[in-house]
């Protein structure tokens, strides 16, 4: 929000619930450059009733409240940049979120009263220093035991932790992660980091990953503590995946290259000791994800003759990308007899009107991973990658003649749109193109494509979020 | 070996539990509905008996936008003012 707000700094003052020596140092952090005052008794936010921090008020000359915006939204603040005869100030491509909900007001917290907002700090950019554990038993088997995700890692000593940093501030605080909200300074990173077997070099792909992670939109909250089979998809994009050795080609979801099954387990690291949820604990899956040892491929952009992922995102080919999607495990689809695009794409339908659960529709989205040979058949028939969207949303359904027996999905069918496939009557299975997203990944030979499937999506589950590296 | 705890250290403030009412007689109870399928269900059979054999004064329903996410603040404050709060969690 503040950098946002400086381009407003004639027009704004900021009011911090934050305690003296925090608010100074968010000041200096943020580079905030117009007034902030401190509201030590929570007098201002009575008077204002605020319920949501950050809320932004617009006030008039005689001091009325003309307009307050709750949380952070980006159109809100071009809209409020607008009234105050500015153009718009919030990019939708600067890699930060559209828009995020705030927190509950400072005044408004139980444990508030009698506990200062200093020693709580929730808000400081600058961590603890990790504290070091002196261990005198086999290095290997305590981490194990104590940090590991049922596999050895490598022990994160005192000097691995260092060169893991380099030249960063280790006590910077990249994000808070859920579901606990633990403190992801660099330091905290490197040392999962180390654990993953990660080489220095990935530092700059894995602190991106984090504040992606911490979007509210992608919801790791619910992500992590959901009964469902989801696990956070990293899907890398741009010249990192050569840059730092990304593979994309033959096996790109499985133990081909150190940087995707490093990376992918530093971020499941990272969420079972600095997130807290472990899967004997918080993180409630009923049968889990092989994905949660470790869920990374890279785009195999060479054989994409559509634009990549992250470009249908909204950023740059010559942009490198971390995207993650909450996915099912990869299903797969093969189709070896077909010859054209509409072939090829039917197959794949039937399995896409699988996802969730057969007669559920609407609320559910889908990674679709083509294949070389796939992509080469459909291409060669015309097609644009919004067309395959558009073929795959049109001719995905369930027909009505499923929904006889009772059971998830058919109490729904009010909401669910009618539509014909091939002449039968059948329901929509997506709301719309867009819930279709289409990567290209895999080795040449071999016509095997892939689904995978979504948890609850939208505002109300976990959405797709892509960030800049 | 000197190892960096790689695990979270940031502080947590720890809140008691509120004491148990003694009494629902003439209370205020907020339910908490948390969107998942069956939940109203379950709070209109809580809310009716709660009303007709515990004497509760006033009952206050609220619904969480998703159960996939915590409870928004607004939500919070609507039933900060209950004497106690039931939660419906799941299908």
């Amino acid at each position: 929000m503040a950098p946002y707000l400086n381009a407003l700094a004639g027009s704004v003052t900021a009011i911090s619930q934050d305690g003296e020596d925090a608010t100074r140092e968010f000041v200096r952090q943020m580079d905030i450059r117009f007034p902030v005052e401190r509201d030590p008794g929570f007098e201002i936010s009575k008077k204002f009733g605020v319920v949501t921090v950050p809320t932004l008020y617009v006030v008039d000359d005689q001091d009325r409240v003309v307009r307050a915006e709750p949380g952070f939204d980006k159109a809100a603040l071009n809209e409020i940049a607008a009234m105050l005869g500015h153009g718009p100030v919030a990019s939708p491509y600067d890699g930060a979120p559209a828009s995020k909900p705030g927190c509950s007001s400072r005044h408004l917290e139980a444990h508030t009263e009698d506990a200062s907002a200093e020693a709580l700090d929730l808000h400081s950019k600058r961590g603890r220093t990790a504290s070091v554990i002196e261990v005198d038993e086999d290095a290997v088997e305590y981490c194990y035991r104590v940090f590991g995700d049922a596999l050895p890692v490598v022990p994160p000593t005192v000097e691995r932790v260092e060169a893991m940093i380099g030249g960063l501030d280790p006590r910077e605080v990249i994000a808070r992660i859920p579901p606990c909200y633990g403190e992801a300074t660099v330091e905290k990173l490197a040392a999962n980091a180390v654990m993953a077997g990660c080489e220095p070099k990935m530092m700059r792909v894995l602190i991106p990953l984090m504040r992606a992670i911490a979007d509210e939109r992608f919801n790791a909250h619910g992500v992590q503590a959901t009964t469902h089979f989801a696990a956070p998809l990293i899907v890398v994009n741009g010249p990192v995946r050569a840059e730092l050795g990304f593979h994309s080609r033959q096996n790109a979801f499985s133990n081909v290259a150190r940087a995707n099954s490093t990376l992918g387990r530093a971020l499941q690291l990272v969420l079972l000791n600095i997130g807290g949820a472990r899967p004997t604990g918080i993180d409630m899956s009923a049968l889990g994800n092989p994905g949660k040892f470790s869920y990374c491929i890279a785009e195999n952009e060479e054989e994409n003759p559509w634009e990549p992922l992250h470009v249908t995102e909204g950023l740059t080919k010559d942009q490198s990308a971390v995207t993650l999607f909450a996915a099912e495990a990869p299903h797969g689809v093969s189709e070896h007899k077909s010859r054209t695009a509409r072939g090829v794409l039917k197959a794949i339908a039937y399995s896409l009107a699988t996802v969730w659960s057969y007669r559920a529709c609407l609320t559910f989205e889908a990674i679709v991973v083509l294949c070389p040979e796939h992509v080469r058949t459909i291409h060669r028939d015309g097609f644009s990658k919004k067309d395959v969207r558009e073929f795959l949303f049109e001719n995905t359904g369930v027909p009505l003649r499923c929904y006889e027996e009772p059971g998830e999905g058919v109490e729904q069918r009010t909401m669910y749109k009618e539509i014909f496939i091939d002449g039968e009557r059948c329901y929509q299975k997506f709301r719309a193109p867009e819930s279709i997203k289409i990567v290209v990944a895999g080795g040449t030979a071999g016509k095997f494509s892939a689904v995978l499937g979504s948890w609850s999506t939208g505002p109300r589950g976990s959405q797709m979020v892509t960030y800049p590296v | 070996m000197r190892i960096v705890n790689p695990m979270n250290e940031s502080a947590v403030s720890a809140t008691d539990a509120t004491p148990r009412l003694g009494t629902l007689v003439g209370k205020t109870v907020a339910l908490l509905d948390i969107s998942k399928p069956g939940g109203s269900v379950f709070l209109d059979r809580i809310e009716q008996r709660l009303r007709a054999e515990h004497g509760v004064a006033q009952v206050i329903r609220e619904m969480k936008p998703t159960f996939a996410k915590p409870a928004p603040a607004e939500v919070l404050q609507r039933i900060r003012g209950a004497d106690a709060v039931i939660e419906a969690l799941a299908d």
